[in-house]
């Protein structure tokens, strides 16, 4: 499917991981990379693959595990000269969710997607210097894309009145 | 810019109280500016100059991230279109292509092309929206209604092949698509390719220095602040780079047609348009191979796996929309329902970081002109 540049720049870009990293690595049949790190290289990572090529942060992503304890951190890297698609994944401690920015990385495309992780799974970015909610107004609440949000409580309570025959079932 | 507003408190200098900052003063471009869309933008003016640009997005955010995860594919599939209202199939297809990559299925060769076919008419379609509201932001009302009377031809098919004009719900679906094209639908688009393709000429001729004045040299993206702000899409190619998912990382059937990308260097709003209005030709031409090549044998009904389980794992599937680039980041544990969908829409860049980069230093004049040529869409920027 890819071209052989691509696949030599992919055998290139797993020695040097593995070289300098001891992380888990896979590829998938579609040929993207799939890394993870602990936390505690996880910005050497990301520094690393940066310099490897990867200019395009498409996307960070958290996924909530709460009977774990832990966020997983997503980072999906794109390489414009090697055409690989690096995912980085890194689990932190749910308790105290903190990490550093990769906004000496990637910049403005890196904050805004940090912006937004902040807002709905409340981690914080050390040295992201603007962390304002992007969608909620006045919102007290926990943050609601956590698991343990339960949302369509929150709806029921919020906007539906339980003593309104007309809106029983609602309250099921 | 120094109109008094009426029954305001003004101050001696006409300016609306609580309006004054120390840089200027405060101008809120939408959201409800016609045409603005549920976005707005804070701008710090002084004088006729931007000095500052904040973007103030929510007005539309509906946490599709979060409704995903209580719902079926088949259920997703539907929600999908409303990731952006200008583009449903091509959501459509990106959370599609995120669950039958899961689900390890091949799909049948038919429905591959069926859905490319749709994706690149409804890139059409949002390419001629993003034409006539940029001629609407330059007062060039005839653009704007000559699109979106061409538009409707495009609808009219999305109707007879999806029952849906705006919203096919879910066309596009995990296992292929919902139905097979009706009889006599291959003629209808080479039809609506005829007509698509008289209406490119339109738009060519509409192209005159008038037009040239309000764009040129407005809202320059250098290459390096577009890859540094996350630009992508015809955002990215009209600032110089060739980057587009379906030639670096083709998905459905996209490496077995012949399309070129069209690249400028400008990085202004003027190359954007060209951009754009190059892209409806090629897509014209990516659909006429498209429908060539189109298998023949009759499409087997996609049976809703609705108490299926999406099997585990994860994947991040990147597309190539109208807009840019669009990612899904799919995670299953093996439940009917995924654990989490994180969903990139190329907007959530183009509309913050590259938005107020561009707005800054300009004319208050211009920024109706930079905001369009962006190709803005609210909807799959607060998801």
């Amino acid at each position: 499917m890819d071209s052989m540049r691509t696949a030599s720049a992919r055998m290139e870009l797993l020695a040097a991981i593995d070289a300098q990293f001891d992380v888990e690595n896979r590829v998938d049949k579609d040929g993207s990379v799939w890394v993870s790190v602990g936390k505690d290289r996880l910005f050497d990572l990301l520094g690393f693959a940066k310099n490897a090529g990867f200019e395009h942060c498409s996307s960070i992503s958290v996924t909530d595990w709460p009977e774990d304890e832990v966020f997983e951190l997503t980072y999906h890297l794109w390489s414009y000269r090697d055409k690989i698609l690096l995912t980085v994944k890194s689990q932190i401690d749910r308790r105290e969710p903190i990490v550093t920015s990769a906004i000496p990385l990637w910049g403005p495309s890196a904050q805004i997607h940090e912006r937004e992780l902040h807002e709905l799974f409340g981690v914080r970015f050390e040295g992201n210097p603007d962390l304002a909610p992007l969608f909620l107004e006045n919102w007290e609440g926990p943050p609601p894309f956590r698991k343990d949000f339960d949302w369509r409580e929150f709806v029921r309570k919020e906007f539906y009145d339980e003593g309104n025959p007309r809106e029983q079932g609602y309250w099921g | 810019m120094r109109a008094t507003p009426v029954n305001r408190v003004t101050g001696a200098d006409g300016i609306t109280e609580g309006c004054r900052t120390e840089d200027g003063f405060d101008l809120y471009f939408g959201p409800v500016h016609p045409g603005s869309g549920n976005f707005g933008v804070k701008l710090t003016v002084r004088g006729e100059e931007v000095v500052a640009a904040r973007a103030d997005p929510g007005y539309l955010h509906r946490g599709f991230e979060k409704l995903m995860e209580y719902r079926t594919p088949m259920q997703n599939s539907v929600l999908s279109d409303r990731l952006c209202i200008l583009e449903s199939l091509n959501w459509n297809l990106v959370h599609a292509e995120a669950v039958d990559r899961l689900h390890d299925t091949e799909i049948p060769d038919r429905a591959k092309y069926i859905r490319v076919i749709m994706a690149e008419l409804s890139r059409i379609q949002s390419h001629i929206i993003w034409y006539g509201v940029l001629s609407k932001a330059l007062g060039f009302d005839t653009g704007f209604k000559v699109a979106f009377g061409y538009r409707d031809y495009v609808l009219d098919l999305f109707e007879f092949v999806t029952g849906g004009r705006v919203y096919p719900a879910g066309y596009i679906c995990p296992g292929g698509v919902r139905r097979d094209f009706p009889k006599g639908t291959k003629e209808r688009i080479r039809e609506l390719l005829t007509k698509m393709e008289k209406m490119s000429r339109e738009f060519e001729a509409y192209d005159n220095a008038t037009i040239r004045t309000r764009v040129k040299g407005i809202g320059v993206l250098a290459l390096d602040d577009a890859i540094r702000l996350g630009a992508t899409g015809p955002v990215l190619r009209a600032s110089g780079l060739a980057a587009d998912v379906r030639r670096d990382a083709p998905y459905e059937v996209y490496d077995k047609l012949d399309f070129e990308i069209p690249v400028h260097e400008e990085g202004d709003a003027y190359a954007r348009s060209i951009i754009q209005r190059r892209e409806i030709e090629e897509s014209i031409k990516i659909i006429r191979q498209a429908l060539e090549q189109l298998p023949a044998e009759e499409l087997p009904p996609v049976k809703p796996k609705a108490a299926g389980k999406i099997p585990e794992g994860e994947v991040y599937v990147r597309n190539e929309i109208a807009r840019g680039e669009a990612g899904v980041y799919m995670k299953s544990v093996g439940e009917s329902h995924p654990y989490r969908c994180k969903i990139r829409g190329p907007d959530f860049l183009h509309m913050i970081p590259v938005l107020e980069h561009l707005l800054v230093g300009a004319e208050v004049a211009d920024v109706p002109a930079i905001y369009w040529s962006l190709n803005i869409c609210p909807a799959d920027m607060d998801r």
